[in-house]
């Protein structure tokens, strides 16, 4: 117990020199460092960072009525047989329902609700395409001519999981477009989205560009002022719809769009003539050739770009237009054009973001914060190291030598496992600091007792640590215990508090049991001490 | 030792006053179930939805001010920041759907129910920022966070569900190590840790939120940690003594941990009145339920878990002996 030989000696140096090397980004700037060395030290929580933290979730509902929707579309046409156009209601999705009423399914005698059925099963398909996997759809005949078409669990989840990971991406390209800054885009569970950005004051921003669909069209328009005004007075003319824009007044737009989304190739914010901003986008091949057929077609027209049912702009068209280059002039500030071009590039949403949490705090404050708990820090560590010295003198400053190792050490794992530091995570270090020397304390009253009966500082020191071992490791193993389940299930910053507290028991046990015993055999050896003055 | 007056060999008779204990710690307990049933939690955002403010005090931006700007039913407070400076923190639910603009109205049920504090937010950032030409650019509100009801449930029954597991996992933990009367003895003591902390958040409506279970947790650690210390001396203790009455074996160990007790209590204390004096707002309420803690912790430690203990009886035969003894050199 008190033998060290140079193997053990140097194997302590190594840990305590390595926690040196990785705590030390925190204190000075590495920048110039050689390459070995790590540069960076502890992440900082959005709490003592100052930003915007966003906890947002997919609707399993709209993700599954959007599937429908897609699916009702081919059911129409799989229903459509040349001989009688119409044998079905237009299905409608019901919530997650798809609802196919046949209304003469037995009109020749030999089309009947389990034919349509079988005919809508073509549709059906494995989730994800796996051979013999679960079936995309449930399709059952629901009534004497009704087919209820239903998404199963298994398909569902696959649906949310594809919706999840096409929104993150989404989500990345509208909030980074430039994909420079530090935000962090996560997923939580099967559904969730938790969005963090460091250093932003505003959540509105982020809200807002978040909130669009993004569902980008080209369409044409029937601008006659006859049927605009019948449109206004409740009479849509069918196929239109009427949409309005701030430059551009009420519109009768068709509903089929000529471009979508998906033929954009990208968006940027530009500047006009007169140094207006505005935004520019390109088509793909495929958008070009339809945009230059579409324009031709239509020569001395009107169209209009819908950006989520709102009229952005409604050029005339002069001449059909090659190449595919589009730009939208009108009344926007440069960020929003900004913003808007990345709504546009990024593409549309799989179904709408609800947001569940939103926090913000201000840079401000978290700096503020930092101060508090760094002052707060020292002050305990001050006033426990007087209290350790006044009460065990020598050992007790040893002891305060390993809480100062103990100090650099939680840094050290903090910054080596990419911990993030939070506000409660502070007063866990600070808390570490009082509980530290409890390892110390039990095996220094051991000393003394053992001293008590008239050992030497040698036998005492030996007995002393041997005895308060499996008390030192009971009672952290039941705090571990607790820090763990703390990390399992607790959120943001007490998670971070968690890990502080983790990583501190750990390293306050290596300290207290094994640094301060051999700076205590190191004295023992060197000023041989007649007793321990405890 | 360099203070002469640290108690290094005391005597006190704990288990002659384990009853007058146990009284005491009825009565608290009583009470603290009757606070949560009366008056119940303070439950902060994490837990009850809704949404909390932080501006900072300025001429203009006042508590009344603030409180006569609100166009809904809103908590006004001051409050001291972090750097000492005075702030104003503002609390409130959601507002009545009439208020919340004409795309709300268009929502489903569930949409609103979800959606209403976070656009009952956008609405206070706008109307307060009208009001005192704020901007939330520049950082004028200081803190802004608003939790929807699904969320504050989650929150709620994970946080329930941590200290549930938290309990059972050291329950088993205990019975490992020592024996089942041990763990009973232990996990009665937590329980009551537990129970009477939620009562002091009652009684002094002190915000109960994430944080507070967190600090819960932390008592529970420590606790269970003081518990553990005295449980070892026992143990070690009825080993070496075999002809001593229990009740004597359990008071010889009580005392000589006790110098170890109080010193680290003492130095935990420490640093959590550092914390609590000089951590902010933030950690106030945290800080206050650990320095709570400590004192509840060190206390039940004597005079649940021992008291349990020496109640239920304990049997060291040999084999046991030979069971329990773990880790011999690290």
């Amino acid at each position: 117990m008190l033998q060290f030989p140079p193997w053990k000696i140097g194997l302590i140096a190594v840990i305590l020199l390595w926690g040196v090397v990785l705590a030390l980004p925190n204190v000075v700037n590495m920048s110039g460092a050689p390459g070995w060395m790590p540069k960076k030290g502890v992440n900082l929580g959005l709490d003592l960072q100052g930003g915007v933290y966003l906890m947002m979730e997919i609707e399993a509902d709209e993700v599954v009525a959007n599937r429908l929707d897609v699916l009702s579309r081919d059911v129409s046409s799989t229903l459509t047989t040349p001989q009688s156009d119409r044998i079905f209601n237009l299905p409608e999705v019901k919530g997650r329902e798809l609802v196919v009423r046949l209304t003469r399914p037995d009109a020749d005698g030999n089309f009947r609700t389990e034919d349509a059925l079988k005919r809508l099963q073509k549709l059906n398909g494995p989730v994800g395409g796996v051979i013999g996997g679960a079936q995309m759809y449930e399709m059952r005949i629901s009534g004497k001519d009704t087919i209820t078409i239903t998404v199963p669990q298994a398909a569902e989840e696959s649906l949310l999981k594809d919706a999840l990971n096409k929104t993150m991406t989404i989500v990345r390209r509208r909030v980074d477009p430039e994909g420079v800054s530090e935000i962090s885009i996560t997923p939580q569970g099967n559904n969730r989205i938790i969005l963090e950005a460091p250093g932003e004051p505003d959540p509105q921003r982020l809200k807002d560009l978040l909130n669009r669909d993004g569902r980008m069209t080209f369409n044409l328009v029937d601008s006659s002022p006859a049927a605009i005004q019948a449109a206004q007075a409740g009479a849509v003319k069918p196929g239109f719809r009427l949409l309005t824009g701030d430059e551009t007044g009420p519109l009768l737009v068709n509903n089929i769009p000529e471009i979508v989304g998906s033929d954009i190739a990208n968006a940027a914010q530009g500047f006009d003539e007169q140094n207006r901003p505005q935004i520019t986008f390109r088509l793909n091949g495929n958008g070009a050739r339809k945009f230059y057929e579409t324009t031709a077609k239509n020569t001395g027209k009107q169209f209009a770009i819908v950006l989520d049912d709102h009229v952005m702009s409604a050029p005339n068209i002069n001449e059909p237009i090659p190449g595919g280059n589009v730009r939208i002039t009108g009344n926007f500030t440069q960020q929003e054009a900004i913003d808007l071009a990345a709504i546009i590039e990024a593409g549309e949403m799989p179904a709408k973001l609800q947001f569940l949490d939103q926090r913000t705090v201000s840079p401000t404050l978290g700096q503020d914060s930092i101060n508090a708990g760094y002052t707060a820090a020292l002050i305990g560590l001050a006033a426990v190291a007087v209290f350790m010295v006044l009460i065990y003198g020598t050992l007790g400053f040893f002891a305060v030598l390993s809480l100062s190792c103990n100090i650099i050490l939680i840094f050290a794992g903090l910054s080596g496992v990419g911990a993030t530091l939070t506000l409660p995570g502070i007063a866990g270090i600070i808390l570490t600091i009082g509980m530290a020397v409890d390892a110390n304390v039990l095996v220094f009253e051991r000393i003394r007792e053992e001293q008590g009966e008239g050992r030497s500082p040698w036998t005492a020191t030996q007995a002393g640590y041997e005895r308060a071992l499996s008390t030192i490791m009971d009672a952290n193993i039941t705090t571990l215990i607790a820090a763990t389940i703390l990390y399992l299930l607790g959120s943001g910053p007490v998670k971070g508090f968690a890990v502080t507290l983790s990583i501190g028991i750990v390293t306050s046990v290596f300290t207290a049991y094994v640094v301060t015993r051999m700076i205590t055999v190191g004295y023992m050896k060197l000023l041989k001490p007649k007793r321990f003055g405890i | 030792m360099l203070i002469k007056y640290w108690p290094e060999r005391t005597n006190v008779p704990f288990m002659n006053m384990r009853i007058a204990g146990a009284l005491f710690s009825m009565i608290l307990i009583a009470a603290s179930a009757f606070l949560l049933g009366t008056r119940g939690l303070n439950f902060g955002v994490d837990f009850a939805g809704g949404t909390v403010m932080e501006l900072a005090k300025t001429d203009t931006v006042t508590v009344p001010a603030v409180r006569a700007a609100m166009p809904i039913n809103a908590e006004v407070n001051s409050a001291r920041g972090t750097d000492g400076r005075e702030i104003v923190v503002v609390k409130f639910g959601e507002a009545p759907p009439d208020l919340l603009g004409e795309d709300f109205q268009s929502l489903s049920d569930e949409q609103k129910a979800e959606r209403a504090s976070g656009a009952t937010n956008e609405l206070i950032v706008q109307t307060l920022s009208d009001a005192f030409n704020l901007s939330v650019e520049n950082g004028d509100f200081l803190r802004n966070d608003s939790v929807g009801p699904k969320v504050s449930k989650e929150l709620f029954t994970d946080g329930i569900t941590a200290l549930i597991v938290a309990l059972a996992m050291m329950l088993v933990y205990i019975w490992f190590r020592f024996q089942w009367q041990f763990s009973v003895g232990a996990i009665a003591a937590l329980a009551h840790d537990v129970i009477i902390t939620l009562g002091m958040f009652a009684l002094l409506r002190i915000e109960f939120n994430l944080t507070s279970i967190a600090a819960l947790l932390t008592i529970i650690g420590y606790s269970m940690n003081d518990t553990v210390v005295v449980f070892d001396r026992i143990r070690e203790d009825r080993r070496k003594y075999k002809k001593m009455p229990d009740r004597e074996v359990i008071d010889m160990s009580l005392n000589t941990t006790l110098s170890r007790t109080l010193l680290t209590s003492g130095t935990t204390l420490i640093s959590l009145f550092a914390i609590y004096f000089l951590g902010g707002p933030v950690l106030q309420g945290m800080s206050f339920a650990l320095i709570f803690g400590i004192f509840i912790g060190t206390y039940s430690s004597i005079f649940i878990a021992s008291a349990l203990v020496l109640s239920l009886g304990m049997d060291f035969t040999k084999k046991t002996v030979e069971e329990v003894q773990g880790f011999t050199g690290v």
